[in-house]
């Protein structure tokens, strides 16, 4: 991979250790995947956040870069272990939260704005069309490259945050046109409501893999995409997709000699059978990616007037920034839980207190049972209201 | 010998290899703990702390590259990693953990329990106590046929095993001056036209990197005279190698310099 001269003295140390460090990322993943060079880039957006997947070696790691390292363009959070205000009330350990508040600080040293959501697209960080940026989180990075148009590899946390810290990423992969090319077409034939379009993603993702799906038949809103891409991302790697008359950029494309996949609404109860692991769920929990605006109103609207019957805990998972737009919302979802920020049902190190949790978020189901040994209920969220209600 | 790599992951380091033959995940296969593997069964409780871990291509899940800082905070990391390809898991944490990661290399040419100098900088991995020998491997074709020739209990190394015309590479000396000068010297041979030069090929045998220069020569006279090197000698078909017991990489060499000539070949029928 060519680097300028300026490039070559970060590589040597002259900007200091965490540039150096940031650096030698660059280059190790650039020469990996045979880049040309590096590109600027206009945001990023980092993973490796919780402590419970990064542990005392990511804690050491960025505490390191953090020491002489800031990032050089707007950079935001996937979601930490806890709510950094209210991990109390969610049963986290006192040594838990010492670990992730030290997570947390290296990131605001670096200058990393402290959003901790999966969902920055919603909030602070929307990259525009052609834009280049450096995202990780699968789902949002899917997002971000399908529904807008900018630019980003399926970034990794460490890539991610040297790209942040350099401003530059190397220029491979879906930063090339023939590689957001769609690979096969998939014609849709499922219900309205967020839960379809999750198990949808999900099947798809299976299928799929790694190529880039385009999809007839759905008209999605904004949270259906955001729960597609998320599935997608979860049980394949895919890190880009077009929806007819949706979504951007595909109209370059020959699409006539691509094969054809029909998904049915017996495919989708076969996901969601699939998925199903548990029966008695002590956790119900939703928001994966995390809730918006309109979700938030929507499962506002169903529990007002209602009556907890059931004593199930249950999480509202959403960002900061949606829960500060919430008020009225917030009030009514705590008469039955937690509107928890921050954080979610993944990365939460909820396997000390549950063993099964139910949720309506397909790439959560594929999480689950691996990364927090639960036992998995999967349904549409009203439905799992009702189970408490 | 060394042998010449991509450097990945900056550093030098040294140690003994671990080598796994199969695609490696940091998270599962080693527990951190300890520094011993987990995977594959036969390797199950090996140590690779401080030594040079090699496998042909990690897999599993991104928090891989945590666990690899987790083994060098733990004092239980190898000191250096070494893969056929790459990939940007593996990549990704040994430059968190500041270890040295060389890839492109083949991993045949090195057994477990090596002692390699592994630098990144460069792209090498250096292994001291293995010496490189260069060698000819001269293919003679007649027509459809082929020369192969039985070595005799007189040489130092495959004594009974036939091979081509072949010999040490001496010092000073340009390849292609050993092929001619033994193709004199063993067949009493002097005007054999070079038709191909193939890629030079490399085969370990205990402790020496054998480099096999290999070169394809028409002939128009079937009849030779053997040296002492030799006791027979016989013009076969290619396909009638398998009978025979024949020296390392013989098969190779043939197949390769044999396939290139077909394919440009066809090449030029469809020119014309």
């Amino acid at each position: 991979m060519y680097l300028t001269k300026e490039e070559e003295a970060i590589l040597d140390g002259e900007k200091g250790y965490g540039f150096q460090k940031a650096m030698e990322l660059l280059v190790a993943i650039g020469t990996v995947y045979d880049a040309d060079r590096l590109v600027p880039i206009s945001s990023a957006h980092l993973s490796g956040v919780s402590y419970k997947t990064i542990g005392d070696g990511g804690l050491d790691f960025l505490s390191d870069v953090s020491s002489d390292a800031r990032v050089s363009v707007h950079t935001t959070l996937n979601p930490a272990g806890m709510d950094l205000i209210r991990w109390k009330e969610m049963g986290i350990s006192n040594s838990f939260a010492q670990k992730q508040l030290e997570i947390i600080e290296s990131y605001q040293r670096m200058g990393v704005e402290i959003s901790c959501t999966c969902t920055p697209y919603l909030t602070t960080n929307v990259p525009h069309r052609g834009d280049t940026v450096a995202w990780a989180e699968s789902s949002a990075l899917s997002y971000v490259n399908s529904v807008i148009g900018a630019r980003t590899n399926r970034e990794g946390g460490p890539g991610a945050l040297a790209a942040a810290i350099i401003g530059k990423t190397p220029h491979y992969g879906l930063h090339l046109d023939e590689n957001r090319m769609p690979t096969v077409i998939i014609k849709a034939d499922i219900g309205e409501g967020i839960f379809d379009h999750s198990l949808l993603g999900h099947a798809v993702g299976k299928i799929v893999s790694n190529g880039v799906p385009f999809f007839r038949g759905i008209r999605p809103s904004q949270d259906e995409i955001k729960t597609l891409a998320a599935a997608m991302a979860a049980s394949g790697s895919i890190g880009i997709f077009y929806i007819e008359g949706v979504t951007p950029g595909a109209d370059q494309y020959d699409l006539n000699k691509l094969e054809k996949i029909e998904i049915g609404k017996k495919e989708i109860q076969e996901v969601c059978e699939s998925l199903n692991t548990g029966r008695e769920p002590e956790l119900i929990a939703l928001g994966c990616p995390h809730l918006s605006i309109e979700e938030m109103k929507v499962l506002a609207k169903f529990l007002h007037s209602k009556k907890r019957k059931k004593d199930i805990d249950i999480w509202f998972c959403t960002s900061r920034f949606v829960k500060a737009r919430c008020e009225k919302e917030v009030e009514i979802l705590e008469k039955f839980g937690r509107v928890i920020c921050d954080t979610c049902m993944v990365v939460a190190p909820i396997e000390a207190r549950y063993s099964c949790t139910a949720t309506n978020s397909a790439k959560a189901c594929n999480y689950l049972p691996t990364l927090c040994s639960q036992k998995v209920v999967c349904a549409d969220s009203i439905e799992l209201l009702r189970m408490i209600t | 010998m060394i042998l010449k790599g991509r450097g990945i992951s900056r550093g030098r380091a040294e140690g003994n290899l671990v080598l796994i033959q199969s695609p490696f995940s940091f998270l599962g296969g080693i527990d951190t703990k300890t520094g011993s593997l987990l995977v594959p069964e036969e390797m199950k409780g090996r140590q690779i702390a401080g030594r040079v871990l090699v496998f042909p291509v990690g897999k599993g899940s991104t928090v891989g590259s945590y666990t690899i800082l987790e083994l060098k905070r733990a004092g239980n990391s190898p000191v250096a990693i070494v893969n056929e390809k790459a990939e940007p898991i593996v990549a990704t944490g040994a430059v968190m953990a500041g270890l040295p990661l060389v890839d492109k290399i083949d991993l045949s040419l090195l057994r477990d329990g090596d002692y390699a100098i592994v630098d990144g900088n460069e792209g090498t991995v250096e292994i001291p106590g293995v010496v490189e020998k260069h060698v000819v491997s001269c293919i003679l074709k007649k027509g459809d046929r082929i020369l192969i020739l039985k070595r005799s209990e007189k040489v130092g190394t495959f004594r009974g095993h036939w091979a081509g015309v072949s010999g040490f590479v001496e010092k000073g000396e340009m390849p292609l001056e050993t092929a001619f000068k033994e193709i004199m010297e063993e067949l009493g041979i002097n005007n054999a036209k070079l038709v191909k030069t193939g890629t030079p090929l490399m085969i370990r045998s205990g402790e020496i990197l054998w480099t096999i220069h290999p070169y394809l020569f028409n002939v128009d006279e079937s009849r030779v005279t053997t040296d002492w090197e030799h006791t027979e000698y016989r013009w076969i078909l290619p396909s009638e190698l398998a009978s025979y017991e024949i020296v390392p990489g013989l098969d190779n060499v043939i197949s390769s310099l044999l396939a290139s000539d077909r394919n440009r070949k066809s090449q030029n029928d469809s020119e014309y």
